[in-house]
């Protein structure tokens, strides 16, 4: 194998691969990249056998050639190493270079390094997906869509099934729903698919959602969602992401969602948060983050918070509106404050159902997004 | 405190009891002196181990956590006296309140020894005199005797009490290290246990000498913190204050058994954490306190212990909620092997009264009326 590069797209496309490899994977050739040369283009891929990413470098495209292959070929590189090198190199193209027993040469400007590589004929197959299942979304919103909910995930490996996002499409709308049993988020938006698509039960890993999102921008571009039984892949222009699905029944949660309230509340998204940061600083060694809330006169709610070593913090904030029931209700304020980030809307409504019993968090501009938390007990 | 301590050169004392079962049985039974006695687990039980023996056995060979049967062997005559942990305690607490004569700086590290801080005391009296007063008053008012070791800080008091066994009185200080504390194998170092020594041993690493002379860096990269506390302490420095307050704090609750035989019996070990997971509820109970970190611990046959804890969101205090934590522990470590010893600890104990049950979403309703059933009770 032999080829130039353009420098710049090739450290894009290992850098995006890279994303998918766990240096501790105890298979020794998944630690590694896979380079891959044909006529069409460079194939790098990364992978730790629960991620798959695949990055394609083409030839050249309408602006700009970027690639000169004298030979095809391929090899496997310890990603651990190859990252931080081509990141470092001088030129404005690398050269790179593999010999017998997989021994790769990289050229750029005046240095050389020259690498012990891994047997190519080893490494896994990427998995070949049935296409049947499928559905467009523009980047931007799937990566809003993933920053909104991924943060409720758990993160406790007793109920796997909870580590992961669900997704569930009906009639042309996608939901995706996290929770860790303490508190829910749940977001929806209308996608591009064949009506008749009826997806449930697909479990996406977090961790996954996660780094995919830190590989996608705001762009307007569609991605293409494939979704097999086991597996989930995004495609990308030149980019393909693979994850593994969850196994196991992600938990009914529509009917966990209070159709009664007993006390509502209007505020201001903004003195909400800033008032739950402040208390928060107080319950940061208890790390149980509980804040109490009162609702206090027509338009006023009070929040308190103490810690028994360090002192205590009252608050009131005026609110837009307040109507039902007296209320006292004790709450992880972080995970409050979690959600509050990422709701996009400068006014939201809680609906509270009593003390003891869980509430919703709603942006009042639209409907597409939801919050569920549990209160906390004393003892 | 520490800028006072800084001025005047700091005088400890280890205060370490010899053989404190035995004597303390030889109190009651003094026409056992002279004669090998072990105090040892239940001795009609083939498996009971020696907790500990006098000095007249231990020159047989018998050795503490040796099986009965085999220290008989050693030695035919050897007198077993099963423990009587009420006696142990009573002459303990006799014997720390004896040393605060002395000052109050005293610090219990368990029921046997302890250290004190005569810093200022050492002032009007001379260190080596003031820890014989203490020896004599130990011995003469309660009939116990004790090895001293005089230090300037608490690791070097406690290696400097090692060295003179019975009735010993030695003075370790900073300049001696090298001739006194260098030559000696690293098994004999306090903090240094089999599994570290062999690690040691295997990176070349034969006495406390060689320690002192390794690679700082390589100790902290190979053993974190504790690498570099052992290198610290190679040197003769330890910073650590005598606390009166320490034993007192309290940070962990635990209860532990050692199995009438070794087995790898899944469900004997499970019924032997449900019955520790109960005990530790009742102490729990008893203090008024929960936590939210429960430890297992299993001791094999070969004494390596292994030590594995969960954390959880809500806090644990019920036998059956710590007993789930440590099932489920077990469970995903155990890996098979004959055990010896289990134990159950909750971590990191802290008041109900600051403790909150975070609600479960799918769960709530049940949560809300067992809390309300457990109230009425």
């Amino acid at each position: 194998m032999k080829f130039t590069i353009d420098r710049e797209e090739f450290v894009q496309g290992v850098q995006h691969v890279n994303r998918a490899i766990s240096p501790r994977s105890t298979i020794n050739v998944l630690t590694g990249i896979k380079i891959e040369a044909d006529t069409d283009g460079l194939t790098l891929i990364g992978s730790d056998s629960d991620i798959s990413i695949q990055s394609f470098i083409p030839v050249a495209d309408e602006e700009k050639e970027y690639l000169q292959i004298e030979q095809p070929g391929s090899v496997v590189l310890q990603a651990k190493y190859f990252v931080d090198i081509v990141k470092k190199l001088p030129g404005d193209t690398i050269e790179i270079e593999v010999q017998e027993q997989f021994a790769a040469t990289v050229r750029s400007g005046a240095v050389v390094f020259n690498l012990n590589g891994l047997d190519p004929e080893e490494y896994p197959r990427l998995p070949k997906l049935e296409e049947d299942q499928s559905f467009k979304i523009p980047q931007h919103l799937l990566k809003d869509m993933i920053r909104q909910t991924v943060f409720a995930v758990s993160s406790q490996e007793t109920r796997p099934v909870l580590t992961g996002v669900n997704l569930e499409i009906e009639e042309g709308k996608m939901t995706f729903t996290a929770t860790d049993s303490h508190r829910l988020a749940m977001r929806s938006a209308e996608v591009e698919t064949d009506a008749s698509l009826s997806l449930s039960n697909i479990v996406i890993p977090g961790k996954s959602l996660t780094e995919l999102s830190r590989i996608m921008d705001d762009a307007e571009d569609l991605i293409e969602v494939v979704v097999t039984e086991t597996q989930v892949l995004f495609k990308f222009d030149r980019l393909m992401f693979f994850s593994r699905l969850l196994d196991g029944k992600y938990p009914v949660t529509k009917n966990m969602v209070p159709t009664q309230t007993k006390t509502d509340v209007t505020l201001e998204r903004n003195d909400l948060v800033q008032a739950l940061e402040r208390a928060l600083l107080l319950s940061r060694e208890a790390k149980n983050n509980v804040i109490n809330v009162k609702t206090a006169g027509d338009a006023l709610i009070e929040i308190t918070s103490v810690s028994a070593e360090i002192g205590k913090v009252q608050e009131n904030i005026e609110v837009a509106s307040l109507n039902g029931e007296d209320l006292r209700i004790s709450f992880n304020g972080k995970n409050i404050l979690d959600a509050l980030k990422v709701i996009d809307s400068d006014v939201i409504s809680i609906q509270f159902t009593g003390a003891m019993s869980p509430f919703v968090v709603r942006p009042q501009d639209h409907d597409q997004m939801l919050h569920l938390f549990s209160p906390v007990r004393t003892y | 405190m520490a800028n006072k301590a800084s001025k005047k050169h700091p005088v400890l004392f280890h205060v370490d009891m010899n053989s404190f079962y035995a004597s303390v049985e030889l109190l009651y039974r003094p026409e056992l002196r002279g004669k090998p006695v072990a105090i040892a687990g239940n001795p009609k039980e083939r498996r009971g181990i020696v907790v500990t023996s006098s000095y007249e056995a231990r020159a047989y060979g018998v050795k503490t956590t040796m099986p009965v049967w085999e220290a008989r062997r050693k030695c035919p005559d050897l007198i077993i006296i099963p423990p009587n942990f009420d006696r142990y305690r009573e002459m303990s607490q006799l014997m720390f309140a004896k040393l605060t004569e002395f000052t109050p700086l005293v610090e219990p590290v368990s029921i046997d020894e302890g250290y004190m801080d005569v810093t200022d005391e050492a002032l009007t009296n001379d260190a080596l005199n003031l820890a014989n007063l203490v020896q004599q008053a130990v011995f003469g008012e309660l009939g116990l005797p004790c090895s001293i070791g005089v230090a300037p800080n608490k690791f070097l008091a406690k290696m400097a009490s090692d060295m003179e066994k019975p009735n010993g009185l030695t003075v370790l200080r900073k300049r001696d290290i090298q001739e006194k504390l260098w030559p000696l194998p690293l098994i004999e170092m306090h903090g240094v246990g089999a599994k570290t020594n062999e690690r040691l041993n295997r990176a070349g690493l034969k006495t406390i000498g060689d320690l002192a002379e390794a690679d700082a860096l390589w100790l902290k990269a190979e053993f974190g913190i504790k690498g570099e506390k052992m290198y610290e302490r190679a040197h003769g420095i330890d910073e650590r204050q005598v606390d009166p307050e320490a034993a007192g704090d309290r940070k962990s609750v635990g209860r532990s058994t050692t199995l009438r035989e070794n087995t790898n019996d899944d469900a004997e070990l499970l019924r032997q954490l449900e019955r520790l997971s109960e005990l530790v509820a009742v102490r729990l109970k008893h203090h008024h306190l929960c936590s939210n970190n429960i430890q297992l611990m299993l001791r094999n046959r070969n004494h390596e212990t292994m030590t594995r804890s969960q954390t959880s969101v809500n806090p644990k205090m019920e036998a059956d909620d710590i007993f789930e934590a440590a099932k489920a522990l077990f469970l995903k470590y155990y890996d098979g092997e004959d055990i010896r010893l289990v134990g159950v600890t909750a971590l990191d104990v802290y008041s109900r009264d600051e403790a909150f049950h975070q609600l479960d979403l799918f769960r709530y309703a049940e949560e809300v009326a067992k809390a309300e059933r457990k109230r009425e009770e």
